[in-house]
């Protein structure tokens, strides 16, 4: 599979993280690339945040991601036909205190790959909302919650944990909001729809 | 340079900059440099090197790079509390943090 300017988040993950397997490199995709992917692209992100669940060297990565056209620049590997870069945090994987993260498998046309799960990825979005105060990850998590079934117990545990009940509280309510304005929209169209008929 | 005080983080400068943060909260290289009395590429790169690790994370405010310990860091309490352990006996880092004005003052009202 060849990478080129059109090729998706979706397709330029699976191609690195089959080159990765191929090396013996196990690796999670984590980060706003997981956002990207559970929002349909709604929200863009161009690094594709690798963690490392597993032994691996320097030279590993550089063949792995060399055989497929990336090469190191400082921290982060590019590609010259592709804008997404890969990075590799420094794990473990962890959101907020909580290190206890199960990846979930994604399969495409192009190969499988792991990946945080929609309620980690929230959870990852709320993190930044409740630490850094960024809206624009309240947003994101929204948007998440919006597009899949999350394990909300488990969310209103965590943040509570994380001294954040009260965010959370924002977040449920930014929710309402979201299915409120959705809804409103439908009726709308439906409306108008009904109008032309 | 402090020779004598033990450096858990690795290099002298990594753990000095972690220290500094602890009392600060937030801080931009050049600050921690005058604090510290270290020079600043060594205590950027020093920053660089913790945020590689997740220790400590960066926001751009204008053309400021502000750094705190990052709340998102797996062990962030525990971190926090074992920094804060260490900065006791260290009266001279307090006593030099303790000398900047960090309260606001109103724009353009005279020293």
């Amino acid at each position: 599979m060849t990478l080129t300017e059109r090729s998706t988040l979706g397709t330029v993950v699976a191609v690195v993280s089959a080159a990765l397997r191929r090396h013996r490199v196990p690796a999670v995709l984590t980060g706003g690339a997981c956002a990207s992917l559970y929002t349909d692209g709604r929200y863009m992100s161009a690094d594709m945040d690798f963690i490392l669940i597993g032994p691996a060297t320097q030279a590993g990565l550089d063949a792995a991601l060399g055989s497929i056209g990336f090469g190191r620049r400082g921290d982060r590997y590019v590609h010259a036909r592709t804008r997404f870069y890969v990075e590799f945090p420094r794990g473990p994987i962890a959101i907020g205190g909580d290190y206890r993260v199960a990846p979930v498998e994604r399969r495409t046309r192009f190969g499988r790959f792991l990946l945080l799960s929609p309620t980690d990825a929230c959870r990852d979005r709320l993190a930044a909302f409740y630490h850094w105060n960024d809206r624009q990850s309240l947003e994101v998590a929204v948007a998440i919650a919006r597009r899949h079934r999350l394990r909300m117990d488990g969310i209103r545990r965590w943040s509570v944990a994380e001294r954040s009940a009260d965010r959370f509280a924002e977040f449920l309510q930014e929710l309402r909001r979201a299915g409120t304005r959705r809804a409103r929209r439908g009726r709308a169209l439906g409306a108008r729809a009904g109008l032309r008929s | 340079m402090v020779v004598n005080s033990s450096s858990p983080f690795g290099a002298q400068t990594r753990t000095r900059v972690l220290l500094a943060l602890t009392l600060l909260g937030d801080s931009y290289p050049r600050e921690l440099s005058r604090v510290l009395q270290l020079p600043l590429s060594g205590v950027q790169r020093a920053l660089q090197s913790l945020e590689r690790d997740g220790l400590v994370a960066g926001r751009s405010a204008g053309r400021t790079r502000l750094f705190r310990l990052e709340p998102r860091y797996f062990a962030f309490e525990a971190l926090q509390a074992f920094l804060r352990r260490l900065t006791e006996p260290e009266s001279e880092l307090r006593t030099r943090v303790t000398t900047l004005r960090r309260r606001p003052r109103r724009t353009r009202k005279p020293l």
